[in-house]
């Protein structure tokens, strides 16, 4: 079994990983890193839980091989909050209430940033289908777009 | 995932190579199908070939007269914002905007969509429509093939060992073109249990000069519906001729039963979907016509 050499670029920060060609970027994220803001659902992409960003769009880490992106800059939820405090989308869910367990949290705010990113003044429906990835089984959605919406233009 | 050698080859050359001297070797693109195979032990392959480190698949370029050239490393999100995808062939934009979600697009490639020869996937349909074809290179040298001869079986296709599917080229439509692509699914964008897309072109009177009709979901393999663009072809189209069509859709089609629907059902709805993309079509066409 051969161990590659990953040098990852997460959050700013340069980490240098030892791992099979198998290993996710999920599992490393989590298991080498200690960076378990990013979460396993599904493990096949379907939920969400799992989303990080890599050069500033939303992916599935459950998906991708440690491997395949080397050198490439990845985001977890840790990577926003700033010495500041929390990002602003970090506490704009909190005022709207749009956490519940938590669980699919990280993965909803990073695909937020993603979109708002892009595009500072999004309709409901585009909020509808930027997060259209990311499953949440308590708030029933309502809370977590008006947080994305208070947001607009700030 | 049992364990495999990674190989990030520098060249296509070297990765038609790897896959020729490796039969258990396996293409690694956006990943988004292989690697759920991969995790759930359906495939152990000796190699995985990462087609991304070789340059040089991603452009998109469109030629006066030849047409649109889409290298098979693009992923749905870049064919979804292509300026000439949505300007030539939107089609194939809706056809991308309609893939899952935006993770998924934003990893997942048209190549991947197609090599994979899942029959629901959602780009065959329209490129069969647009009589698209697709080049593949080997070691010994490349070939071109019409895309709706690509396809065999259930995820099977004609590639041969150390053969890579590197493009996707589309031929310019003639005078006023309108397409659709419907998709019937469950839940928002899952996989489809129906897809087609329709394409038509009519010229400055009206006439139809160009129709293209292709069908996912319906059997083991995206299908061509020639019978439906011989009944449509030449004629100022009216309702009988798209029923004609929608019906032989219809016929074509071999469905199976499956946890997502019956066969029964798909064989129904291929029929009511193919009429409404053909309206459809046949509406945006006459839109562009002045």
């Amino acid at each position: 079994m051969i161990k590659h050499d990953i040098e990852l670029n997460v959050n700013g920060n340069r980490y240098s990983v030892s791992a099979e060609p198998q290993r996710t970027l999920l599992e490393v994220l989590r298991d080498n890193l200690g960076l378990t803001g990013t979460k396993e659902g599904c493990s096949e992409g379907e939920c969400g839980v799992c989303t990080v960003l890599l050069e500033g769009i939303p992916v599935r880490s459950c998906l991708l091989l440690a491997v395949d992106v080397r050198g490439r800059k990845v985001t977890t939820i840790e990577g926003l909050a700033q010495d500041e405090g929390l990002h602003p989308i970090q506490k704009s869910f909190i005022e709207q209430g749009a956490i519940q367990c938590g669980y699919c949290t990280p993965g909803m705010i990073l695909s937020a940033k993603a979109l708002l990113d892009e595009n500072p003044h999004p309709k409901r429906e585009e909020i509808q289908v930027a997060l259209s990835g990311n499953l949440c089984r308590c708030t029933g959605y309502v809370k977590i777009f008006k947080a994305v919406e208070a947001l607009a233009g700030k | 995932m049992r364990y495999f050698d990674y190989v990030e080859p520098k060249t296509l050359d070297e990765a038609c190579h790897v896959l020729k001297d490796h039969e258990e070797a396996k293409l690694l693109a956006g990943g988004i199908s292989l690697t759920v195979l991969l995790k759930n032990n359906l495939l152990a392959p000796s190699h995985l070939v990462n087609l991304k480190t070789v340059p040089g698949l991603d452009q998109i370029e469109w030629v006066d007269h030849d047409g649109l050239k889409i290298g098979a490393l693009n992923r749905h999100r870049d064919i979804l914002h292509s300026q000439s995808v949505r300007r030539h062939f939107p089609v194939l934009a809706e056809a991308a905007s309609k893939i899952a979600t935006p993770a998924i697009r934003n990893l997942g490639t048209i190549g991947g969509n197609i090599a994979h020869a899942e029959p629901s996937a959602d780009f065959p349909p329209s490129l069969i429509a647009l009589n698209a074809s697709l080049r593949l290179k080997s070691p010994d040298g490349e070939r071109k093939i019409s895309i709706e001869d690509f396809f065999t079986d259930y995820y099977e296709n004609v590639l041969t060992p150390g053969e890579i599917l590197i493009g996707v080229e589309i031929p310019p439509l003639p005078a006023f073109p309108g397409g659709t692509y419907i998709k019937l699914d469950k839940v928002t964008n899952a996989l489809a249990i129906v897809g087609v897309a329709a394409v038509l072109c009519l010229d400055e009177r009206g006439r139809c000069v160009h129709a293209g009709v292709g069908l996912g979901g319906v059997a083991s393999t995206p299908l061509k519906v020639r019978k439906a663009e011989k009944i449509l072809l030449g004629e100022k189209l009216n309702d009988s001729h798209i029923d004609q069509a929608a019906r032989e859709a219809q016929a074509i089609s071999q469905p199976t039963n499956d946890v997502n629907a019956s066969a029964e059902y798909r064989k129904e709805m291929v029929y009511v979907l193919t009429r409404r993309a053909l309206q459809e079509s046949l509406r945006r066409a006459n839109a562009n016509k002045p």
